[in-house]
């Protein structure tokens, strides 16, 4: 229907958001916000209109507890998600509070969204090689089970089934005690009676409630109780009393779990490897992370199933883990090949017919004598892969470095080995461009 | 496959709900409300999705801003679940839709929600001003094929029918939304409108009048008419405008299809006008009303209640103002206000009490048993059907009556149906409901009097308790039908927001300082509450901006004024507006305003001494003639005349933050 074309309008329109996202990949804050997501800060684009000056306006607020002092500190107004037009009329969304304006919003791209983005911008169009695996895998938190990790419990069902269950074993005690008094009734006459009138009343609690009844003949019949007595609902009870204690039952205790699913799916592993030496300085760290933190998301984005392995190296190479790899100093000296050796190793658990695989290593193109041709471009030839990388990163001088220069000339630009410098962050996308470019069609 | 059983899905789930809508109407009219039709449509996730993204309908015409919708409302279901989504459009018969997968006590409320907004579409007079019949449905469908139909013709550049679509969007808004849509652009020239009567039609409180407009405005702005000061810019730019010719560099009559679209739009935007302008009543009253049927009268089944509680809570208690809460707040105040007036009446004519000696010769605890609906109507069940016999024959619905004898009415589930509307009220008559139970006894001293003055004297009453078997119990829900008749939001804040209810509900206004760089609270004085408020919801919240003149500086420029309220317009915003108003105007268009503006110096002094720095308000013209902008100060009396003397929306007190 016509939702599918205005969305993709709505993508393409989407010109500043690109942009955006240029400028996010040079100058942005790449730390992710959460476990494997990618928070992209782009502009929701829309349109202009006459509007207030947003603190010109002020506003008005609601005091959660005591009347508000005058000169008292209140927080950001929020802004109101989808408070735009009224069109229509949803009901539900309890976030309208603030007197936020809609424009400046942005949204949390996901990997899949940057990929796409970032084919677009680029004018890539790389399609994730075959190599599908039938594979058992999880998906969402769907399905729900009675037992499972505490994280998973579903507290809130817990506790209405708790309410309900409270709600529903209650009964007008009082009233079923006047049932009690009834000449000649003993608790059999009125366990039967209150079954009759639905009463959830136990035997249990009739018997120790009977046993130390006054007045037990108040009454000389049920229907001279019932004339005389009136129930009084739960409702009515519940309004009154409220509820003090909510019976939580082990029987009610869902967890949430999730779907099995098999499927295809396309695999990917992504071995990152970094120079960690002493000439390492900041800067070039920072200009790693900004070319080699975008295409993981990339690659995630575009494979059903992505594993990243990071590999530090200075002399010798060791794994880490992702929010160490980008920070990482050491004092010792350079040796690349370490890098390879390790990662060649890593590699092993992941059969090249099985995975997709691309190798990227970074550093600022020193190494130790002779490694460079002897040692790192035979194990580069030997490491199948769909391609391999090096981005070297020389902040403020072009100068041709030993290790970049030696790669390039070895591969001579093709069999799927890229070289990319980049000397300040306007290099970074250039060097985006060049790496996944040079990723030659799928040749099986 | 999956569609056959998706309809079968469907289908199971309207069956169930049948009978439901068929109660809730039958419910909501014993309440006095009298509503359109409503049809009801099971929609599933993903088309609830789209129907949001379309502003409620199922076709719109082709438009980039409802895939925005759309992405940001999936997004949002996804990452935070799923919510009972309802969607009810302004039509007769009115359309609601409800998903498919909510669980019944969702599809409950959902159903008595609607069922109010239908009485309120077919209600409130400003839901009239746009159509006696709306038809709206079949309107937008057809807007939505003209408008494909000129993007899908060779002849026509489609990306140009898009940006000229875009372009009047930035301005859908600058409508005269007081006046009833017509279908002809109106035409000022040499009929300027008496614009005090036209003020006076609207039904105005006098409060509002001098709220909104300062004295002798409507005279200025008949002067101002002369000069052709039109509020509604789309229909302006339908007689004035023109197409800018990129290739002969100079402008050009409007196309047919420009014309269309800027009808079709304008034409959109009074049909959504309404809707807009009563957001907090229309959603107020709906909540109300839910609450009443759903709560109170157990339209939840006792297993459901839990769940609609859990519901009920999450729409109204989100912190901060909220539309709906605030709503719903000021509709009960509305109830409690007319039935306290009408029990204060009746006690004011009881000898021996006089507005003076009120607190101490009433007996309250006394007043609230006699008020408190009797046993027989507060607790109905087959076993008491008998003791409404014994009740006023008004409370009571005697067809239904000897119906639920025979068995063909439950009332232990459905207890309203053994009453009429006004066995009802007393029923659920609220100022003896527990928590308004103070609320009777609050009246203040200067209310008190104010009523006795304004007293006619018909009748006396011996007693307390004849003047209390006098009392009109209905009198709180005819004031709520009334009110909801002629109000629109800034009415009804006008009117409603008094300094008991701001009080009772801890509202309070904030600004934004300069010299802390925060918001602070700045007052819980009701008059500055309101003023936020009414800013906030006058005119769509949005800054008045009329057009002044069609040949300005002789050359056929468009000028644009900003009718100053004290706070300023986002400047560069409108700068993006002019933008887009050239392409809709084809020659250079500008805009007068005034900025406030803070010297470097009074911002140090400010900040040496502690306070909140003095600011510069400054007339501007603004002026885009298609490539570059030019800003000019203006004259004292051009600023003058932007600004509304009698209304300063500004409640930044000169002696904060302290």
């Amino acid at each position: 229907m016509g939702l599918r074309e205005d969305l993709e309008r709505y993508r393409e329109v989407g010109e500043r958001a690109r942009e955006d996202l240029a400028a996010f990949v040079q100058y942005g804050d790449l730390r992710p916000s959460a476990e494997d997501a990618i928070s992209v800060p782009v502009k929701l684009v829309d349109l202009p209109e006459f509007a207030y000056d947003e603190r010109a306006r002020g506003g008005v607020g609601r005091a959660e507890d005591g009347p508000p002092r005058p000169g008292q500190p209140v927080g950001e107004p929020e802004p109101a998600a989808g408070d735009g037009d009224g069109d229509g009329d949803e009901d539900g969304k309890g976030d309208e509070a603030g007197d936020g304006h809609a424009g400046h919003e942005t949204y949390e791209m996901n990997p899949a969204e940057f990929a796409e983005a970032l084919d677009d911008r680029l004018g890539l169009d790389l399609e994730p090689k075959g190599k599908a695996v039938r594979e058992r895998t999880t998906g969402d938190y769907n399905d729900v089970a009675r037992t499972g990790p505490k994280g998973t419990l579903d507290f809130e069902r817990l506790f209405k089934q708790g309410l309900k269950r409270t709600l529903a074993t209650d009964f007008d005690e009082a009233y079923v005690t006047e049932a009690l008094r009834v000449a000649d009734w003993d608790v059999d006459d009125v366990f039967r009676w209150a079954r009759g009138q639905s009463i959830p009343v136990s035997r249990a609690w009739l018997e120790r409630r009977a046993s130390d009844l006054d007045e037990p003949d108040r009454w000389d019949t049920i229907d001279a109780m019932e004339a005389a007595c009136e129930m009084e609902s739960t409702a009515t009870r519940v309004r009154r009393d409220g509820v003090e204690d909510v019976a939580l039952r082990r029987d009610d205790e869902r967890y949430r779990h999730p779907e099995i699913r098999e499927e295809k799916r396309k695999s990917v592993v992504v071995v990152n490897i970094r120079d960690v030496s002493g000439s390492m300085r900041e800067e070039k760290r920072d200009l790693v992370e900004r070319t080699l933190a975008p295409l993981d998301w990339y690659l995630s984005g575009k494979y059903d199933e992505a594993v990243f392995c990071y590999v530090a190296h200075d002399a010798e190479a060791w794994e880490v883990e992702r929010a160490e790899f980008f920070g990482l100093r050491s004092g010792g000296g350079t040796r690349i090949s370490a890098g390879y050796e390790f990662a060649a190793e890593l590699l092993e658990e992941y059969p090249w017919r099985e995975w997709n695989r691309y190798v990227f290593a970074a550093g600022d193109g020193e190494n130790s004598h002779n490694d460079s041709e002897e040692r790192v471009v035979p194990l580069m030839a030997e490491i199948d892969a769909n391609l391999h990388a090096y981005v070297e990163v020389q902040p403020g001088t072009a100068r041709r470095s030993n290790h970049g220069a030696v790669v390039e000339d070895a591969f001579g630009g093709g069999d799927d080995v890229a070289v990319a410098r980049v000397h300040d962050e306007g290099d970074v996308l250039d060097a985006i461009e060049t790496i996944l470019a040079s990723e030659t069609e799928a040749d099986e | 496959m999956t569609t056959d059983t998706d309809r079968l899905d469907k289908q199971r789930v309207a069956d169930r709900l049948d009978g439901v809508a068929r109660d809730a109407r039958a419910l909501a009219e014993k309440l006095g409300l009298d509503p359109y039709d409503v049809h009801y449509w099971i929609v599933d996730h993903d088309e609830m999705n789209e129907l949001i993204a379309y502003g409620g309908f199922q076709t719109r015409y082709p438009h980039w801003r409802w895939g925005m919708e759309y992405d940001r409302q999936r997004k949002q279901s996804r990452y935070l679940g799923g919510k009972a989504f309802e969607i009810v459009n302004n039509d007769d018969p009115a359309a609601a839709f409800l998903q498919e997968s909510n669980a019944l006590a969702d599809q409950k409320a959902v159903i008595t929600h609607v069922e109010a907004h239908s009485d309120f579409f077919a209600n409130n007079r400003w839901f009239g001003l746009y159509a006696d019949e709306p038809a709206a449905a079949a309107t937008l469908e057809r807007h939505a094929e003209t408008i494909e139909g000129h993007m899908n013709d060779p002849e026509i550049d489609r990306a140009a029918v898009e940006s000229f679509v875009d372009s009047v969007l930035c301005v859908e808004d600058v409508i005269d939304q007081h006046r009833p849509y017509a279908d002809d652009a109106p035409e000022c020239e040499g009929e300027p409108a008496d614009l005090a009567a036209r003020l006076d039609d609207l039904g105005l409180s006098e409060d509002v009048q001098r709220q909104v407009f300062e004295d002798g405005w409507a005279e200025g702005r008949e002067a101002a008419d002369e000069r052709e000061a039109e509020t509604d810019l789309l229909a302006f730019l339908a007689r004035h405008g023109k197409a800018y010719d990129e290739e002969a560099g100079k402008a050009v009559e409007y196309a047919d299809w420009q014309r269309d679209v800027i009808e079709i739009l304008r034409r959109e935007a009074y049909y959504f006008a309404p809707q807009k302008q009563t957001k907090v009543m229309n959603e107020g009253w709906a909540a109300f009303h839910e609450s009443l049927m759903m709560g109170e009268e157990a339209f939840a089944g006792a297993d459901e209640f839990v769940d609609y509680a859990d519901h009920q809570s999450r729409v109204l208690n989100s912190s901060g103002l909220n539309p709906y809460a605030l709503g719903k707040q000021l509709w009960e105040y509305v109830e409690n206000t007319a039935n306290r007036r009408e029990v204060v009446e009746r006690l004011l004519r009881v000898e021996g009490v006089t507005w003076r000696t009120f607190h101490e010769a009433v007996d309250f605890d006394a007043v609230q048993d006699a008020l408190a609906p009797p046993d027989a109507i507060d607790s109905i069940s087959p076993e008491t059907l008998d003791a409404l016999d014994r009740v006023d024959d008004r409370y009571v619905d005697h067809d239904a009556l000897d119906r639920a004898r025979g068995g063909e009415i439950d009332v232990a589930r459905h207890p309203w149906k053994a009453l009429t509307t006004a066995g009802l009220a007393r029923r659920h008559y609220s100022l003896v409901k527990p928590r308004y139970r103070g609320f009777l006894r609050s009246i203040s001293r200067a209310e008190l009097e104010r009523t006795a003055r304004y007293l006619f004297d018909d009748a006396r009453y011996a007693t307390v308790a004849d003047a209390l078997a006098a009392v009109d119990f209905e009198a709180g829900w005819e004031r709520m039908r009334t009110v909801r008749e002629d109000h629109n939001d800034v009415t009804f804040l006008d009117e409603f927001l008094t300094q008991e209810f701001v009080d009772a509900n801890g509202y309070f206004a904030y600004e934004f300082s300069r010299a802390t760089e925060r918001y602070h609270a700045t007052s819980t004085d009701a008059d500055a509450v309101k003023k936020k408020l009414l800013l906030r919801f006058a005119n769509f919240g949005k800054p008045t901006v009329v057009a002044l003149d069609a040949n300005h500086r002789n050359r056929g420029e468009l000028l644009l004024g900003h009718e100053y309220n004290g706070v300023a317009i986002d400047l560069p915003q409108a700068k993006r507006v002019l933008e887009r108003l050239f392409e809709l105007w084809g020659r250079p268009v500008a805009l007068r305003t005034i900025t406030t503006e803070v010297p470097e110096r009074e911002l140090e002094r400010a900040r040496r001494q502690g306070v909140e720095p003095e600011t510069e308000e400054v007339g501007l013209v603004v002026r885009y003639d298609g490539e570059s902008f030019e800003e000019t100060e203006l004259g004292a009396d051009e600023t003058a005349a932007l600004r509304a003397d009698a209304v300063d929306y500004d409640t930044t007190p000169a002696d904060w933050p302290s």
